[in-house]
C-alpha cells in the first residue's frame, strides 16, 4: 500500500529508502539499514530500547512511523564516536560499569548523550527524571547514574578523572 | 586443590566485561536481531479461555491471506513430531494446544508469514470454536478441587526421582515435597508458646528487556536453533529427543542474551520453531512481544502456612511448613522449586524438629518457572515476616532473636546437610551495623511514620550438575574459552576469563570466550540458580591446568627442561616446524552430592555451597496515603571470594532492585483466569526514579573453600531476604499485620483502617 | 499491525478533503503515539491516517495575544515545557511536565492530539479545563469554538464530527489565579494516574472566591466537580472546608474501581489530595 521514497540524513550520511506507510522507524533502521542499536522491547514507548534521536529529539522509535522522518537528521548510537573512539558517555558507560546484557543499553547512551548536550551538568534529580522513561530489568540504575555523572564530567572538560578513584555507589 | 596461588593479577581485579564495547556501540549480538534468507515469521495464535475443549479450529481464511505461507496447528505439529510434548519435569507442555487450552494465553495455532505484519494480520481470521470446562486458580484450592488440569502426570526421564509419579491419576499435585527432622508434635509440645501464619505470594514475571526468540533452520536433516537460552546443552537433549536424532544432528547456537533472570531456561519456543521449520523447510523466526511473555513463564505464587514452637527462652523448639506452589497449567521446571525451596523453607535457624511439606501444583494459569531465587524469596517472605511476627509477640528485639537461633558454622541444617562456608551471621551483623541497629530510630510523627526490619535467609544450590570447559590455546599462544555458560549480563565471559587466565599466567582481556555453539562449546547444565561460578568456574579452572599439564608434556616430550622458559609458541613451532596446531585442555566438574531421602528429605550433601543474603530496610510511610518510600536498603551476601568486585556488587544491586519490584509493584494480576495488565503500562517495573536514596551493596569477607579460587556465586542471593526486610520495615512503622505481597498504598491503607486509633499509629516500641 | 495509506496534506483544504469522507477509518495523526498504542493494540484500525505535519497557522502558535495564550493542536509537549511564557504564565503546566509519560513521548506529543484522544488518564486536559480554556475546532464547514469542559462525551469520545480538526488551544490568563494539577499514582512513582485532579482557583480577601475542580482518571471522562466548586467558592480555608470539600467531591464523584484502585480506596485519596490541593494553593504558594 502506497510506499514512498523517503529521504534523510542517517548518523550524517544521507540516504534514501522506499517505506510503507505502516512501517516504524525502527523497523526500517533494522531491516533496510542494519542497524541494530534501537530495538523495541516494550513496543509502548515505555521501555527506551528503541531510542532515536530525529532532529536532536529523542523520540521512540517504535512509535515513530518511517516516513515522518523524511527530510529528518537521524541519529542512532551507531553515529556516535568515531571509528575506533567511543563517545565519552560509551566510555563512561564502560568505566562505570552501566551495563549487563546490553540490551536497553544504547537507549540509555542515547538519552544520555541528548540530555547532556541539553545541560551539561544536571543534578542527580535532573539525571533520574530526564531517564524515567528507560528500563533496564538488570536494574543497572545506580551505575548508570554514576556513567551520567561520570560522562559530564569528562565532557566538561575537566580533568579525566581515574574511573577507579571515582565514588561509586 | 584449589590452591593455585592467585597472583597473576586476575582474581579480585574489577575487570571491565570484556563484550563492553559491543554492548555500547550497540553491535552486541541477539537472537532479536537474526534475519536468514527465506526465513517466515510465526505469530501465534493464543487461547482466550483458561480451560476448554477445542472443539473447531478453522485456519482456511487465515491461509488465505495474501502473503500468509501457512497456517499450522497441533494436527500438522503431529506429522513431523508424533510425540509433541516437552517439559524438564514431566512431558506435560504440548507444542501447540492439544484437543484442550489449560491456561488464556496457551499457544493454539502459528501464522507463518516472511512479512511480520500479514502473520499478525492473519491471526485475525482464524476462528477457534471452544467449549468451556470450569477452572480453578487458586494454588489451595487446586490441592483438592475437583477440577483436574491434567488427567494423568507424565514425568519426564530426565529427574529420577520423579519416576514413581508415572501415571498417577486425579490429582492436581504434579509433587509432594517432604522434609522431617526430630520430632515436630513434641517439640511444640515442649514449647511454652506456639505461633503460626499464613502468608501469601503474588505471580510476577521475568520481564526480559530482550523478549523470548528462537530461530530454527532444518537442512538436510540436521537442525540448527538460534535461540536466546541460558541452557543451550538442555535445548539440544530436549529437541534431539523429540525428534528421535542424535544429539549431533541438533545445534544450538546462543549469542549474547538480552536479560534471562530464568525465564529463558529448558523449552521456550525451541520446539516449536523447530517443528515448524521441519514442516516448511525453511528459516522460521518466532519473536515474543513483551505482552506475550507473561504467557510464557512466570514466577510461581505461593501460599505457605508455617507454624512454630518457641521456648520460654526464646528457641525456636519446632517448626513446621506447608508450602503450596502455583504451578499454572504446565510444571515446568516447577517440582525442582517445590524441593529446592522446599528443604529451605524452614528457614536460617537451627531448630531440632522440623517437617517440610512442599506441593507443585497445577492451576489453569499461565506455567510458572524458574526466577532469580527460585522460591527461596517466597519462602524467605513468610518465615522472615513470621520471625519478626514472633519477636513483637515475645517483646524480643528482632536481631537478638534471630542470633539467639541463627545457624552457626557446622550445625546442620533442616536437610542435615552442614553450614560451611555460609556467612549467615556475618551477613546479618553486617546488616544490623549499616542500619545502626542499636542505636535508637526516629519512628516519625504526624502523617508520615518510619521503620526500619531486617532479614536473612539462605538457598541451596540446584544438584547435582554438570559443567564442562575446553581451554583452547593457538599456534601463537592466544587463548580461547568454550564454555556453554551463557552471559545474559552477568559477565560469566569476563569472569570465567579471569579463573582461565590466571591458572594459564595470561590476562583476562586477551582471552577470546567462544558462545554457545552445542558442536563446539562441551555440556553445562545452564546458566542458572547462581551455580555457574562455583560449577564452570571450576571446569575453567581444570581446564587451564589440564592445558598446563599438556605444555608440560610437550616440553618433557620434545626433550626440554620442563622449568624453562620457552612458550607455547615456541613449543608448537618445534614440534610441528612452523606456525601450527593447539594445545586443548579440558575439564569437567560435578559437585559431590546425596539424594536426600525421599520420606526425610535428610542428606549430608544436599547442596555443593549456600546461598546466604541479609538485607536491611528503612522505610517512611504517609498514612494518608498508604505511600511507602524505601529510604535505606542495605544489602549483603556471601560470596565467597568476588572474583570480580565490580561485577559482584552489579549483581547484588540488580538482583535486590528486581526483588523490590516484586515486593512493591509487581502483580499479574488475574480475574477469572484473564490477566488484565499484561504489559509494562500496567505491570510496573522498577524505574530508576525506584531506587531508594540510600542503596548499599556489600558482600562479607568470606571464602568458599571448594570454589574457585575461593569463590561460589552471586546472582540471586540478594533477592532472598529483601522483601521481608521491607515488610519487617512497614510493619515497624505501622503496627499493622503485612503478610501479603505485593505491599502496595490500598494494602496498608486497608490495614490502617482497621487499626485502633492512637497517637503513635498503633506502633509497638 | 494493519496496512494503511498515509497522506501528508500541505494545506489545510487538502486535509479537509483528505479527512471529510464520512469514514470514521480516516484519521488525522499528529505526534502519533496514542494512534501507534492503539493500532499496535488493534483497538483501531484505519484504512487511512491523514499527517497534521505540514499545516502552519493556527497548528504552530505558541503566543500571548492580549489575555488569551494560544497554543497551536500542533504544539509538542517538549515545546510547552521549554516556552518561557508558559513557565511564566502557565506554571502548573510546566510543574506538570516531568510526571507526564517520558521525555520522548513529550518531543512527539501534540496539546491537540493529547484532547482528540480523550483517554481521561491524560494529565492536560483536566488542567486545561480548570484553566477554562476552549479549542478552536477547523472542519471543512467552517469553525467553532468549544470549551475542552465540553470537548469529551466520554471513553475515548469527543464532539469532534468526521473531518473535524482541533486547530489550536486557547487558555485565558488569569494572573490572579492559582493552579495545581495532582497526578495520583498508586502503584508505582511512575503510572498512569488513579485519579487526576487539577485545582485552579483565586483567593478574595483571604477566601476562595472561584474555584473549578477537575476529576479524571477514574472517570469516563475528566469531569468538572462543580458542586464541589460551589462548596470551595467563598469559604475560608480551614479543618472544616476541608473535610465538606472533601465530603462533597467523594459524593459527586462515581469513581469506578480498576487495577490501579478500589472505588473506596480511590475516594479516600480523593479527599485527602483535595485538602492538599487547597493548602498548597493557599498558604505558601509560589509561583
Amino acid at each position: 500500500m502506497n510506499a514512498r521514497t523517503i529521504r534523510f540524513h542517517l548518523n550524517g550520511e544521507p540516504v534514501q529508502v522506499d517505506v510503507k506507510p505502516h512501517e516504524s522507524l525502527v523497523e526500517v533502521l533494522t531491516q533496510h539499514f542494519n542497524l541494530k542499536g534501537a530495538r523495541e522491547s516494550c513496543g509502548q514507548g515505555l521501555c527506551g530500547c528503541c531510542t532515536v534521536e530525529v532532529d536532536s529529539k529523542v523520540v521512540s522509535g517504535c512509535l515513530q512511523l518511517a516516513t515522518f522522518v523524511d527530510n529528518c537528521q537521524v541519529r542512532t548510537v551507531e553515529g556516535l564516536g568515531e571509528r575506533n573512539d567511543l563517545h565519552p558517555v560509551q566510555q563512561a558507560f564502560i568505566d562505570a560499569g552501566a551495563f549487563q546484557c546490553g540490551f536497553c543499553t544504547p537507549g540509555f547512551i542515547l538519552m544520555t548523550v541528548r540530555l547532556l548536550e541539553e545541560n551539561p551538568d544536571p543534578s542527580d534529580d535532573e539525571i533520574r527524571h530526564y531517564l524515567s522513561g528507560n528500563l533496564c530489568r538488570c536494574s543497572a540504575y545506580p551505575e548508570i547514574v554514576d556513567a551520567v555523572k561520570l560522562a559530564a564530567l569528562r565532557l566538561s572538560g575537566q580533568t579525566r578523572p581515574d574511573p577507579s578513584r571515582l565514588e561509586l555507589r | 586443590m584449589t590452591d593455585i596461588a592467585s597472583n597473576g593479577g586476575n582474581i579480585g581485579r574489577p575487570v571491565n566485561r570484556l563484550e563492553s564495547r559491543d554492548k555500547v556501540t550497540g553491535r552486541a549480538e541477539y537472537v532479536h536481531h537474526l534475519q536468514l534468507p527465506r526465513m517466515l515469521h510465526g505469530k501465534i495464535l493464543r487461547s482466550n479461555r483458561p480451560h476448554a475443549r477445542i472443539v473447531r479450529v478453522d485456519t482456511s481464511t487465515a491461509a488465505a491471506l495474501d502473503g500468509v505461507y501457512r497456517v499450522v496447528t497441533i494436527e500438522d505439529i503431529r506429522t513431523v513430531i508424533p510425540h509433541p510434548y516437552y517439559g524438564p519435569a514431566f512431558h506435560d507442555q504440548p507444542i501447540l494446544a492439544d484437543g484442550k487450552v489449560r491456561f488464556s494465553g496457551e499457544p493454539v495455532a502459528v501464522v507463518l508469514a516472511a512479512d511480520k505484519h500479514v502473520a499478525e494480520q492473519a491471526l485475525n481470521l482464524i476462528n477457534v470454536e471452544y467449549e468451556d470446562i470450569p477452572a480453578v486458580f487458586d494454588e489451595v484450592e487446586a490441592m483438592t478441587s475437583p477440577v483436574l488440569v491434567h488427567d494423568e502426570l507424565k514425568p519426564a526421564a530426565t529427574f529420577a526421582d520423579l519416576k514413581h509419579l508415572k501415571g498417577c491419576r486425579d490429582t492436581n499435585i504434579a509433587l509432594d515435597y517432604h522434609l522431617r527432622r526430630g520430632d515436630v508434635e513434641s517439640g511444640f509440645r515442649a514449647s511454652s508458646r506456639v505461633f503460626e501464619h499464613e502468608f501469601r505470594v503474588q505471580t510476577v514475571m521475568h520481564a526480559t528487556m530482550e523478549p523470548m526468540v528462537s530461530v530454527a533452520d532444518v537442512v538436510d536433516g540436521r537442525v540448527t536453533l538460534h535461540t536466546a537460552s541460558q541452557g543451550p546443552s538442555f535445548v539440544r537433549i530436549e529437541i534431539a529427543r523429540l525428534l528421535g536424532w542424535p544429539e549431533n544432528r541438533v545445534r544450538v547456537k546462543v549469542p549474547y542474551v538480552g536479560g534471562g533472570f530464568g525465564g529463558k531456561l529448558y523449552i521456550k519456543l525451541e520446539a516449536l520453531v523447530t517443528a515448524l521449520s521441519l514442516l516448511v523447510e525453511r528459516p522460521v523466526k518466532v519473536s515474543l512481544t513483551m505482552e506475550e511473555q507473561f504467557f510464557a513463564i512466570t514466577r510461581h505464587a505461593c501460599t505457605m502456612r508455617i507454624k512454630s514452637g518457641i521456648s520460654e527462652d526464646g528457641r525456636i523448639l519446632a517448626r513446621h511448613c506447608e508450602v503450596i506452589w502455583n504451578g499454572g497449567a504446565y510444571a515446568d521446571i516447577g517440582p525442582r522449586v517445590t524441593q529446592k525451596a522446599g528443604f529451605t523453607a524452614a528457614g536460617a535457624y537451627d531448630i531440632d524438629n522440623v517437617a517440610i511439606e512442599s506441593y507443585a501444583v497445577y492451576t489453569n494459569k499461565p506455567p510458572a518457572g524458574a526466577l532469580r531465587g527460585f522460591g527461596a524469596p517466597q519462602t524467605a517472605w513468610a518465615y522472615e515476616r513470621h520471625t519478626d511476627m514472633i519477636a513483637d509477640e515475645l517483646g524480643m528485639d528482632k536481631l537478638e532473636f534471630r542470633r539467639k537461633n541463627l545457624l552457626s558454622r557446622e550445625r546442620p541444617q533442616a536437610s542435615g546437610t552442614l553450614m560451611r562456608d555460609a556467612a549467615v551471621a556475618e551477613a546479618l551483623d553486617a546488616v544490623a551495623d549499616q542500619l545502626n541497629w542499636s542505636s535508637p530510630f526516629d519512628k516519625g510523627s504526624g502523617t508520615i511514620r518510619r521503620g526500619r526490619g531486617i532479614a536473612v535467609g539462605l538457598k541451596g544450590i540446584t544438584s547435582p550438575t554438570t559443567s564442562v570447559a575446553i581451554v583452547n590455546l593457538s599456534a601463537d599462544g592466544s587463548c580461547f574459552l568454550s564454555v556453554g555458560t551463557v552471559d545474559m549480563g552477568q559477565g560469566s565471559d569476563t569472569v570465567m576469563a579471569q579463573i582461565a587466565a590466571e591458572v594459564l599466567g595470561l590476562k583476562a582481556e586477551d582471552i577470546r570466550v567462544i558462545h554457545s555453539d552445542t558442536d563446539v562449546t562441551p555440556y553445562d547444565m545452564g546458566t542458572l540458580g547462581s551455580r555457574s561460578t562455583f560449577h564452570m568456574g571450576t571446569a575453567v579452572r581444570l581446564a587451564a591446568e589440564d592445558a598446563r599439564r599438556k605444555i608440560d608434556a610437550l616440553r618433557v616430550e620434545l626433550g626440554l627442561d620442563t622449568h624453562a622458559g620457552s612458550t607455547v609458541p615456541e613449543l608448537l613451532r618445534t614440534k610441528y616446524g612452523m606456525q601450527a596446531g593447539n594445545i586443548i585442555g579440558t575439564g569437567s566438574f560435578i559437585p559431590d552430592y546425596r539424594k536426600p531421602d525421599s520420606e526425610t528429605g535428610q542428606s549430608d550433601k544436599a547442596t555443593p555451597f549456600w546461598g546466604v543474603g541479609a538485607t536491611g530496610a528503612e522505610v517512611e510511610i504517609d498514612t494518608e496515603t498508604g505511600w511507602v518510600t524505601v529510604t535505606k536498603v542495605v544489602n549483603v551476601i556471601d560470596a565467597g571470594t568476588a572474583l570480580n568486585p565490580k561485577l559482584v556488587k552489579q549483581q547484588i544491586s540488580g538482583s535486590a532492585i528486581m526483588q523490590l519490584g516484586f515486593t512493591l509493584t509487581e502483580n499479574m494480576v488475574f480475574q477469572d483466569g484473564q490477566l488484565t495488565n499484561g504489559s509494562l503500562a500496567d505491570y510496573k517495573i522498577p524505574n530508576i526514579l525506584d531506587m531508594p536514596r540510600d542503596w548499599i551493596c556489600e558482600w562479607v569477607d568470606a571464602k568458599q573453600a571448594d570454589g574457585p579460587f575461593g569463590a561460589k556465586g552471586a546472582g540471586e542471593f540478594s533477592s532472598i531476604a529483601l522483601s521481608p526486610a521491607i515488610g519487617n520495615a512497614v510493619a515497624d512503622a505501622l503496627g499493622i499485620r503485612v503478610v501479603d505481597l505485593p505491599i502496595t498504598p490500598e494494602s496498608i491503607y486497608v490495614a490502617l483502617q482497621g487499626m485502633p486509633v492512637s497517637s503513635n499509629g498503633g506502633q509497638k516500641s | 499491525m494493519i496496512p494503511f495509506e498515509l497522506v501528508e496534506p500541505r494545506s489545510l483544504e487538502e486535509a479537509f478533503l483528505q479527512l471529510d469522507q464520512g469514514d470514521p477509518a480516516i484519521r488525522p495523526i499528529g505526534g502519533g503515539t496514542a494512534l501507534m498504542l492503539m493500532m499496535k493494540a488493534q483497538f483501531f484500525q484505519p484504512v487511512r491516517l491523514v499527517s497534521l505535519r505540514w499545516l502552519g497557522g493556527s497548528f504552530r502558535a505558541l503566543s500571548v495575544e492580549g489575555d488569551v495564550f494560544r497554543i497551536g493542536a500542533m504544539t509538542t509537549f517538549s515545546e510547552l515545557a521549554q516556552s518561557a511564557d508558559v513557565a511564566r504564565r502557565l506554571p502548573a503546566v510546566v510543574r506538570a511536565m516531568p510526571a507526564l509519560a517520558n521525555v520522548r513521548v513529550r518531543n512527539v506529543a501534540t496539546v491537540g492530539g493529547n484532547l482528540a484522544h480523550a483517554d481521561p488518564h491524560l494529565d492536560l486536559p483536566p488542567i486545561w479545563m480548570a484553566l477554562d480554556a476552549e479549542v478552536l475546532i477547523m472542519g471543512s464547514k467552517g469553525h467553532r469554538t468549544c470549551r475542552v469542559a465540553d470537548l469529551f462525551t466520554g471513553y475515548y469520545e469527543t464532539v469532534l464530527a468526521d473531518g473535524e480538526l482541533i486547530a489550536e488551544l486557547r487558555v485565558p490568563l488569569r494572573p490572579s489565579w492559582r493552579t495545581t494539577y495532582v497526578k495520583v499514582t498508586t502503584r508505582a512513582l511512575h503510572d498512569w494516574p488513579a485519579l487526576g485532579l487539577a485545582l485552579s482557583l483565586n483567593l478574595q480577601g483571604g477566601k476562595i472566591g472561584d474555584a473549578r475542580l477537575v476529576l479524571s482518571g477514574a472517570l469516563e471522562k475528566a469531569t468538572r466537580l462543580t458542586e464541589t466548586e460551589a462548596v470551595l467558592e467563598g469559604s475560608a480555608v480551614d479543618e472544616a472546608l476541608l473535610r465538606l470539600a472533601g465530603d462533597a467531591a467523594t459524593a459527586e464523584a462515581a469513581l469506578e474501581s480498576d487495577n490501579r484502585g478500589s472505588a473506596d480506596y480511590k475516594s479516600h485519596l480523593l479527599r485527602v489530595h483535595l485538602a492538599r490541593a487547597i493548602c498548597f494553593l493557599t498558604s505558601n504558594y509560589h509561583d
